[in-house]
């Protein structure tokens, strides 16, 4: 079942707002889960439960760094030194569009990555997940 | 070696919030133990910090079709916790040249910390999967 990107957001916000314990304000589209909200994985996953009873779309916990990821090679995605890549930031600037991708470059760690996906990012997300995508 | 602590409440929360979540992250065997404990959201806390602990020891988070219970915490007839691979873990961990796991937990104070020890048959394969995006 396809649902709209606002239905996406409010679902995904709806979600956060509950298993965090947040209000509505803090987890509003730019709000990263890790870094401002504090989501640890237990977090993810009671968001991602939630996600799936509100819209039926079932998004597991690994395939959030699938879908970042983009089906890139970890040996592509980034360098010998476990810093993302440039093939790695285009794929990054797809799914973040939020990201500045001339200000990471060379000092974005691989492992830093799940830190700046935002409430929109999952909404986002679960949007294309409704339609179908990856 | 992987670490994981994670808190009783919000466990407990986890679960009575989420209907039918246990069936997704611990086996049969695994709830069957914790449910002959009066303890049981302690216990299975336990089990469930020890699996994220398992799954960084590998130096990697939980992967593409791979569940949480492909990591399963049994007891020995003594009580001691023993680590279970099944599925794309244990696919993973025989390919990457896993030669043991080992696992302790405890709880105490509303907190489960587990840590996991694993040995490889050598230092190479495992390493590629180093950076994967998983979060702590």
């Amino acid at each position: 079942m396809a649902i709209s990107e606002t239905e996406a957001f409010t679902a995904v916000q709806e979600a956060v707002v509950g298993a965090l314990g947040v209000d509505e304000d803090e987890a509003g589209p730019d709000a990263t889960l890790m870094d401002d909200l504090g989501a640890e994985s237990i977090d993810l996953l009671d968001i991602l439960f939630r996600i799936e009873r509100s819209t039926g779309i079932k998004i597991q916990a690994a395939d959030l760094s699938t879908y970042i990821q983009g089906g890139i090679p970890d040996d592509e995605f980034a360098d010998g030194n476990e810093m993302i890549s440039e093939k790695g930031l285009e794929q990054l600037k797809k799914v973040m569009p939020q990201i500045d991708p001339d200000a990471l470059r060379g000092n974005l760690e691989a492992e830093k990555v799940i830190s700046l996906f935002t409430v929109q990012n999952l909404a986002d997300m679960v949007a294309q997940r409704s339609n179908g995508g990856a | 070696m992987g670490i994981d602590v994670v808190g009783v409440r919000r466990m407990a929360r986890l679960l009575e919030e989420n209907h039918g979540i246990e069936d997704t992250l611990f086996t049969p065997g695994e709830q069957e133990y914790c449910r002959g404990k009066r303890r049981y959201v302690d216990h299975i806390t336990a089990r469930f910090a020890a699996k994220e602990a398992v799954l960084k020891a590998f130096g990697t988070g939980i992967g593409q079709r791979m569940r949480w219970t492909d990591v399963e915490v049994a007891n020995t007839s003594s009580g001691r916790p023993v680590v279970r691979l099944h599925g794309e873990v244990a696919a993973w961990a025989e390919s990457h040249g896993l030669a043991d796991v080992d696992v302790t937990l405890t709880h105490s104070a509303g907190i489960a910390v587990a840590h996991a020890l694993t040995v490889w048959a050598d230092d190479g394969p495992r390493r590629e999967s180093e950076h994967a995006l998983s979060p702590d």
